[in-house]
């Protein structure tokens, strides 16, 4: 036999095992619903659903003075941020309202505030934020700091005779220009988070779950004793599933991302799709060395929600990456989501190529290639 | 009926107009039958025939459609008459070990069993050691079930089955995948708990030869009953003759008989045919008429065995449905394959260890091209890690050897390329077509398209699948999924094919019809088989045998010759009919004849020196006032053969342990 024989088998087995992957998909039908519903449905329901910011957040109000001033800064408390409540006279009514939820935050102004404020005294008004789930209301505590130190300066500016705008004291103001993202739209940020969650684990599940089938059937000794690599019938499945993966990205991506949220793809669209595929592959080596040390597809299925749990939580797009301790973002050096969420907001967002990524890509190639090689010598392994 | 009157008491088990239906499938269509208080009463047929429904209504836990149900009299039409007689009743399920616990030791699991029935402590201990003796699995007390034989794990299902001591013990197939040997362990303590306690059973089996052990039975095809009666009224439906000869050349004697007889089998050298003739003249002179001019040696002739009556009451039933091919085609034979000089297998002191666990211990043997090579041994005797060498799955701890003419520790890529292999659970992928399978295989084994088409072809006639190729695998019945996957694993043509238990699960005819392939493929293409199995009226086909037993080959050569040998050692086999088989046993046992077992209504004894001890056994039943109807010799059967082996060995290696 030729050189160019050998490699025709070659590519011919490896095409083989592929489509017989591809049938045996295509024949399991509640897990081709799943699938669809994950990168469609899921998609759409995460990108309008979750948000982080600050919204709606229900403010009673305690206003002891009744003065222009007081309600002035009252009035700047506004929509979407805010949702006035109600307002109180007795103080222990806040409390209780509070104490049940149904306000976030208590704001009480005191009597003499206008009054004090024209006179040039300091005077001050309390808050009282419920901050149960702290990151709102810390972000509701930092709105209101805010609302409360721009009232005190325009108010100190104009007892001083001055307006905002002509003043030639030394202020410093902020001008931000938001890049990548120009209206702030959050529902970009989900979406495209709950993809990369989804692609994740799904290239952790199908190509274990396909490995550990043939185990529980015993299929896998027909495959053993034909004339195939280990890295054959390994290689074969995460091909398949990589092009599913992959197709049902772009239904995620130009059924539901691009049409209903706008989201934009910056860089090259063949790029990312590229890459895509670099990280499913990398991923899968995840689910096929514990594969190779499970004994069904119950216990396949557990080992990969314990690799996947945390690289969801800790890779970056459910809290930023970088407010998480040392150790933790060490550990997750072996995560190939963490890259890869660089790389998708890299290209998609902001149109990054190669000469900016090559960083992250070649963790992620290195990462990949040395899982791979070891779900393949435990594959061995475990027959012996 | 049979039973005496509707109020007798002696009924334990009645079932009348049984019906079940699964949705479309209707499962057991108008059943009928009784069980008598201490009778073991057998349900006998093909897989899907309806067994385990019927037996799972009876244990109460499952409901039915159709007819009624009773047992101890009470009508079992809902789930408050269930509860009112499961405590008298065992249920032991179908499957090895299912219903214990894998994380719990032998006895724990005894324990657990015995305390949800509510055993008084001083019972438990007491049947607990019985039990366990009879069953020789006193010495692994502690040991993790999840750690046990499958043999092991069944005879420890049957124990936690009986613990409580049951009235009524329901056994679902409790044999199958079971060893020789442990079979025997719990025919032992069947028959005992039988004679002893009084206790009634009802049992399924898909071992014919086990199915003369049942006092009565119904022989049970497509949710209806065949047949039913004792052992003997069955047998007599069929009425004929099993006439055994040799006659060369083989395939062409076997053509000729074929046109004339529906039953005919080659095992080894010889043939096997069941004349509907019962007079050994006329069966002889209508064979020889039908071979002419071919020569008969070695003819002899015996009574037909139930096997040849249940297949033959199939074949009545099926007549009409698709059969094997006639002839194979042109096998096409692929040009790549290399032909190869010398033997298909040539295995020299193999071994392989498992950490400080030997299991496989110097295991040496020659198999010579186109023969059919049988690997016998109890679970856990090293026959499939041999097997795994050999197909180049496991590498060996020592030793060589050559496959299909390559060196096994060189060329491995070069032996894959030349073998098929097909394993117990008949490695196909279930949700794939039976044409996608073949393809798949085709490919992997880097076919050609056109080489493909033929081959697919040939195999779909050879294996008897035309009108299945566009189903998937997973519906198909088990006889025909077994014959696909033997068809790919002959997709490349391979010289060598490794065969790890192909039939367990297969019905009779099923597993006849695949022999035939073998054979066939054997004498027509020359293509060798190693072949494991459990079933030892099988392993007649081979033509030669190896028996294995803790990693070594302790006794080879061809199915006669290891008769003739346990034969010279153990003496001959006599069966004894009697009117009181029960209580003859005991009394033949007392007397010291080795070997006493009951077979349905027989006594099987071995004997050293036949006439006198007839004459013997005469006396010894005449003193207690039996009289005996008839003794005849019988030839040993190969079971019989493992049985002495392995126990023979078990005794050393059990003094030697125990000084």
């Amino acid at each position: 036999m030729t050189a160019g024989q050998r490699a025709a088998t070659w590519g011919q087995r490896l095409a083989a095992l592929t489509w017989k992957e591809l049938l045996q998909l295509s024949r399991d039908v509640p897990l081709l619903l799943f699938l669809i519903y994950s990168f469609s449905l899921s998609v759409l329901v995460s990108g309008a659903g979750i948000t982080m910011q600050l919204t709606n957040a229900e403010l009673l109000v305690q206003d002891e003075d009744q003065s222009p001033s007081s309600r002035e800064l009252i009035h700047r408390f506004q929509p979407p941020y805010f949702a006035l409540a109600g307002a109180i006279s007795d103080p222990r009514q806040g409390l209780r309202q509070l104490d049940q939820g149904r306000a976030m935050l208590v704001l009480d102004v005191p009597p003499r505030f206008h009054e004090a404020l024209m006179s040039g005294e300091r005077t001050a008004v309390q808050l009282l934020v419920d901050t149960t789930n702290a990151p709102q209301g810390l972000s509701a505590a930092a709105y209101t700091v805010r609302i409360a130190a721009s009232f005190g300066t325009e108010t100190a500016l104009a007892s001083a005779g001055l307006s905002g705008a002509k003043a030639s004291m030394p202020l410093v103001s902020s001008a931000h220009r938001v890049w990548f993202n120009p209206t702030q739209d959050e529902r970009w940020f989900q979406s495209i988070s709950h993809l990369l969650r989804m692609i994740t684990l799904f290239a952790v599940l199908l190509p274990a779950a396909a490995l550990v089938r043939e185990k529980e059937r015993g299929t896998v000794e027909q495959l053993l004793v034909s004339p195939l690599s280990p890295f054959q019938i390994m290689f074969s499945k995460v091909l398949a599933m990589s092009g599913v993966i992959l197709l049902a990205t772009a239904l995620a991506l130009y059924g539901v991302l691009h049409p209903l949220f706008h989201v934009p793809m910056k860089g090259s669209a063949a790029l990312f799709f590229l890459l895509t595929g670099l990280h499913v592959f990398t991923t899968a080596g995840f689910g096929l060395v514990a594969a190779t040390l499970a004994k069904n597809q119950a216990q396949v299925a557990m080992m990969a929600l314990f690799a996947v749990g945390p690289m969801l939580l800790l890779s970056g797009i459910t809290s930023p990456f970088e407010s998480m301790p040392q150790w933790v973002q060490a550990i997750m050096t072996f995560s190939p989501l963490r890259y890869y969420i660089d790389i998708t907001y890299g290209v998609m967002l902001k149109g990054a190529g190669l000469d900016l990524l090559w960083k992250p890509v070649g963790a992620m190639l290195l990462l990949g290639g040395t899982l791979f090689g070891s779900g393949m010598w435990r594959f061995r392994r475990q027959f012996q | 009926m049979m039973s005496p009157s509707a109020s007798s008491p002696d009924v334990v088990v009645r079932v009348s107009g049984f019906v079940k239906r699964y949705k479309q499938h209707l499962a057991v269509n108008g059943l009928d039958f009784t069980v008598h208080r201490g009778e073991i009463y057998g349900l006998i047929g093909p897989d899907g025939a309806g067994k385990s429904s019927v037996m799972k209504a009876i244990a109460g836990v499952l409901g039915y459609e159709g007819g009624t149900a009773e047992v101890f009299e009470t009508l079992l039409d809902s789930e408050q008459a269930a509860e009112q007689v499961k405590r008298r009743i065992g249920f032991l399920p179908q499957g090895l070990g299912l219903n214990l616990y894998p994380e719990l030791s032998v006895e724990e699991n005894i324990d657990f069993f015995a305390k949800l029935r509510l055993v008084p402590e001083a019972d438990l201990r007491e049947r607990k050691a019985r039990l366990l003796a009879i069953t020789r699995l006193d010495r692994f007390r502690s040991r993790l079930m999840k750690q046990l034989s499958g043999g092991m794990k069944q005879k420890l299902g049957l124990i936690c089955t009986l613990i409580h001591e049951p009235e009524l013990a329901i056994l679902d197939e409790p044999t199958t995948g079971v060893d020789p040997v442990s079979r025997r362990d719990f025919w032992a303590i069947l028959a005992e708990w039988q004679a002893v306690k009084g206790m009634t059973a009802l049992v399924s089996t898909a071992y014919m030869d086990e199915a003369v052990r049942f006092h009565r039975l119904s022989f049970l095809s497509h949710g209806r009953v065949l047949a039913f009666g004792t052992p003997a009224h069955v047998q007599s439906l069929v009425p004929g003759l099993v006439v055994t000869f040799e006659s060369t050349p083989q395939l062409e004697a076997a053509a000729r008989l074929k046109r004339r007889y529906t039953q005919v089998e080659s095992l080894g050298p010889s043939l096997h045919v069941f004349t509907p003739e019962q007079e050994e003249e006329a069966a002889v002179a209508g064979i020889r008429q039908a071979l002419e001019p071919l020569p008969v040696a070695h003819l002899h002739t015996d009574e037909p065995e139930l096997e040849d009556v249940v297949v033959a009451l199939l074949l009545k039933e099926q007549d009409g449905q698709a059969r094997v091919s006639e002839r194979l085609g042109p096998s096409a034979v692929s040009a790549t394959m290399p032909q190869f000089d010398g033997p298909a297998v040539e295995a020299k002191e193999l071994i392989r260890d498992f950490g400080s666990f030997r299991a496989v211990d110097r295991v040496s043997f020659d198999m010579k091209q186109g023969e059919i090579f049988g690997l016998l041994g109890a679970n856990g005797a090293g026959k499939t890690t041999v097997i795994k060498m050999l197909t180049g799955i496991v590498p060996p701890t020592g030793g060589a050897g050559r496959v299909a003419g390559a060196d096994m520790r060189t060329a491995g890529g070069a032996i894959k390329e030349r073998i098929g292999y097909m394993s117990q659970a008949f490695s196909l992928y279930l949700d794939l077509t039976v044409i996608e399978n073949i393809r798949l295989f085709a490919d992997i084994y880097g076919l050609a398209r056109r080489q493909a088409q033929q081959r697919t072809a040939w195999i779909v006639d050879m294996a008897g699948l035309s009108g299945y190729e566009h189903d998937r695998t997973g519906r198909l019945p088990m006889g025909v999924r077994q014959r696909l996957a033997l068809g790919c694993a002959l997709v490349h043509s391979p010289r060598v094919l490794f065969l790890d238990e192909p039939t367990s699960g297969v019905d009779p005819i099923g597993r006849r019809r695949f022999w035939e392939l073998l054979s066939r493929l054997a004498r027509e293409e020359g293509v060798a088989s190693l072949i494991t199995t459990h079933y030892l009226s099988e392993a007649e086909h081979c033509d030669r045998l190896a028996l294995m037993y803790a990693g070594r080959i302790v006794a080879e050569g061809t199915p006669s010759d290891l008769k003739t040998q346990v034969e010279r050692e153990v003496g001959q086999l006599l069966e004894i009919a009697v009117d009181k088989p029960g209580a003859a046993l005991a009394q033949v046992a007392k007397a010291g004849f080795t070997g006493a077992a009951l077979f349905g209504t027989k006594i099987h004894v071995l004997s050293r020196d036949p006439s006198r001890d007839e004459a013997r056994l005469r006396e010894v039943l005449a003193r207690v006032g039996m009289t005996i109807a008839a003794v005849r010799p019988r030839m040993l059967s190969l079971e019989d053969v493992f049985v002495s082996r392995v126990m023979a060995l078990e005794r050393a290696a059990h003094k030697k342990e125990a000084p």
